[in-house]
């Protein structure tokens, strides 16, 4: 069963307001596909509704994951499907430890219909050991998991714990949010390593982000461009490096001119 | 023990009931005082409790609560004293007559002056000069089958320098008709004390549940004060925390859950009297169904005292659109001399954000709900020294979402 993440057509709003505008892309499984767009071009909006937000409401076309159009799904069912979504802004929940919040998580994608939970829940040796090694890989302190959830956290801290979750869910497609807005240099190479580490024939990213930074670490095969609610261009990582020479301008320009 | 109704009984009555348990002639003539204050008053205006469904003069049946003790013994050797209230009138009677009645006014109101009329054990709960106890001590009201009205009283005096957690709990079986729980809780904290107490209401169906409940603080006493109310069918609890002393603090922290067609009213009052004293104030309520709950907080700082910091909070999460919760905090300053006061009230429904990124991990609505509910109550959850009773709170909790 393919990995593929196709989107055909899809428009959405947000209340009134239209924000994509027939997106049509299609991620391959296993590959890292880089997104890249001007500000309010729908980048996050997209991510978003990929990964279920009830906010949006879509208007038009559909989004295929192993071959099964997942709109129809809520968005722990698509998680479980293999999706995952790395946030942007990780919002906090207080009073959930992180420990607690990850082993619910583990639970409920182990968890099998018709099956007693009991059954497929992950042993407490087996979480601890996960738990502890998937923090050492992202240069976290064991107390983080006693911590509430994202409470507090600085913005590096909470990029991380997206990618330790990530790290222990094994998605098949994650797709990241601007996973390298308010990180410095260290904490960019600490989340780009993470993401690496996964990122493979067992999980393809589609890597959001405005600005080419992240994509000297996190190296796409594909890059494709954003802007107002469409997917203007698709090509490979030399785009990228195009549209940081040159600026989105001159995408626009490029753009007019055809039509 | 008395197989009377409430309008079975007189003055008299109520003293010969005294004199035949063996009370001290001085506790006797408090109780009449308060009869006779009782028979005469009309019920106190209480505008957001419904008690329309207690008719205290069908109420049958009073007597002692059940009881049960759970301590280490060996304490008893350091002079720590945890006994039933009605044996300690025999063994502890000067200390009693000296604190009973000081903290919790007596004849304030008409249920006020029920409760010290109609009394009958509890427990008395003393802890000497410089004694640091270390484990939790536990009292556990319930209300025994075929009795419809108990009226327990909890004494508590803590000695300068000592140290102690109570853990103070009511529960019961649901009822078949209203049943009445009237108790009286007052404790004092003597100069360099730390008191830590948990009172947990968790009473089956059916139980109205009229308590009062007063904090005394001297100087330098610190007090974490956690209240917690998920039974009965009505609650009205007022409680309060005096900062007598200079130096005194407290930490109250609170969660009620109102479900089904509950009515749980919680009255906590911050007294400020000392100078340089602390206090803050944090509670959380859920309301489910048709649930009601009041939080009728207030601050009040007096005149004689000085330098004070208090807040007062309160937080409300709505799981239904049909329950409701009243939230009226006041802040009565009459002082100039104040370093910090203020509080805050929030209220709201279940946040969507938080909800969409638990479901992102493939956890159900159901489940991330329940575990947002239980991380909105957990500051004062975290503050239970007992698992198994946390277990069992986190239990019933659950049960009402």
């Amino acid at each position: 069963m393919s990995n593929d993440l196709e989107i055909r057509e899809l428009q959405a709003s947000i209340g009134d307001k239209p924000i994509l505008k027939g997106v049509n892309l299609t991620v391959r499984g296993g590959s890292i596909h880089a997104i890249m767009g001007p500000n309010g071009s729908g980048k996050s909006t997209l991510a978003n509704i990929v990964a279920g937000h009830p906010s949006y409401v879509v208007t038009g076309g559909e989004i295929l994951y192993q071959g099964q159009n997942i709109l129809e799904l809520d968005a722990d069912e698509r998680s479980k499907l293999g999706l995952f979504l790395a946030f942007q802004y990780p919002v906090s929940v207080p009073g959930v430890s992180v420990a607690n919040f990850l082993r619910t998580a583990l639970n409920a994608h182990r968890a099998q219909e018709g099956q007693d939970p009991k059954k497929t829940s992950i042993p407490v040796a087996e979480f601890r050991k996960q738990l502890r090694e998937g923090m050492k890989s992202l240069e976290m302190d064991e107390g983080f998991a006693r911590r509430y959830l994202n409470e507090g956290f600085s913005g590096g801290e909470k990029k991380r714990l997206e990618i330790l979750q990530m790290t222990l869910l094994k998605p098949t497609m994650a797709i990241m949010d601007e996973t390298d807005s308010g990180l410095d240099i260290d904490a960019l190479r600490i989340v780009a390593e993470g993401v690496n580490r996964l990122a493979g024939p067992n999980m393809g990213a589609l890597v959001i982000t405005h600005y080419q930074r992240l994509l000297t670490y996190i190296k796409p095969q594909f890059v494709s461009v954003m802007m107002e609610g469409r997917i203007v261009r698709d090509g490979g990582p030399e785009l990228a490096l195009e549209l940081e020479e040159k600026g989105y301008d001159w995408l626009r320009e490029e753009l007019a001119e055809a039509a | 023990m008395n197989s009377l109704t409430l309008k079975d009984l007189t003055a008299d009555s109520v003293v010969a009931t005294s004199h035949q348990l063996g009370e001290p002639a001085w506790l006797g003539e408090r109780r009449r005082d308060a009869w006779e204050l009782f028979a005469k008053s009309g019920p106190p205006e209480w505008r957001r409790s419904d008690l329309s469904g207690l008719v205290p003069d069908d109420l049958a049946t009073f007597t002692s609560p059940g009881i049960t003790l759970e301590w280490d013994q060996a304490l008893a050797a350091q002079g720590v004293v945890f006994k039933p209230l009605q044996e300690a009138l025999a063994s502890h009677e000067a200390l009693i007559q000296r604190y009973m009645d000081t903290g919790v006014a007596p004849l304030e109101h008409k249920f006020s002056a029920m409760r010290a009329a109609l009394w009958r054990d509890g427990v008395l709960l003393y802890v000497p000069k410089g004694v640091a106890v270390e484990s939790p001590l536990r009292v556990r009201y319930s209300l025994p089958d075929g009795v419809s009205a108990t009226f327990p009283r909890t004494l508590v005096i803590v000695e300068a320098n000592a140290s102690v957690t109570l853990v103070e709990e009511f529960s019961s079986n649901d009822q078949p008709v209203s049943a009445l729980a009237a108790p009286i809780s007052e404790l004092f904290a003597g100069p360099g004390s730390q008191l830590r107490f948990v009172s947990v209401q968790h009473w089956g169906a059916g139980v109205y549940h009229l308590g009062a409940q007063k904090l005394v603080l001297e100087n330098d006493a610190s007090a974490e004060w956690t209240s917690i109310a998920l039974g009965g069918k009505l609650q009205h609890l007022d409680a309060e925390t005096t900062l007598k002393g200079n130096g005194s603090s407290v930490n109250w922290l609170g969660a009620t859950f109102a479900n089904g067609t509950q009515q749980l009213l919680t009255a906590p009052w911050l007294r400020h009297v000392g100078h340089n004293a602390e206090s803050f104030m944090q509670f959380k309520t859920v309301v489910n169904d048709t649930g009601y709950s009041v939080f009728d907080g207030m601050i009040k700082i007096e005149h004689e005292s000085a330098a004070t910091s208090t807040r007062l909070e309160e937080h409300a999460l709505h799981l239904s659109p049909n329950a409701r919760n009243d939230s009226i905090p006041g802040l009565k300053i009459n002082t100039n001399s104040v370093l910090k006061g203020g509080h805050a009230s929030t209220s709201g429904d279940v946040d969507d954000e938080q909800l969409f990124y638990m479901q992102a991990r493939g956890i159900s609505r159901a489940d991330a709900k329940r575990m947002i509910v239980m991380g909105f109550f957990s500051p004062a959850l975290d503050s239970i020294p007992l698992a198994g009773l946390r277990e069992e709170l986190e239990s019933i909790i659950e049960q009402k979402i």
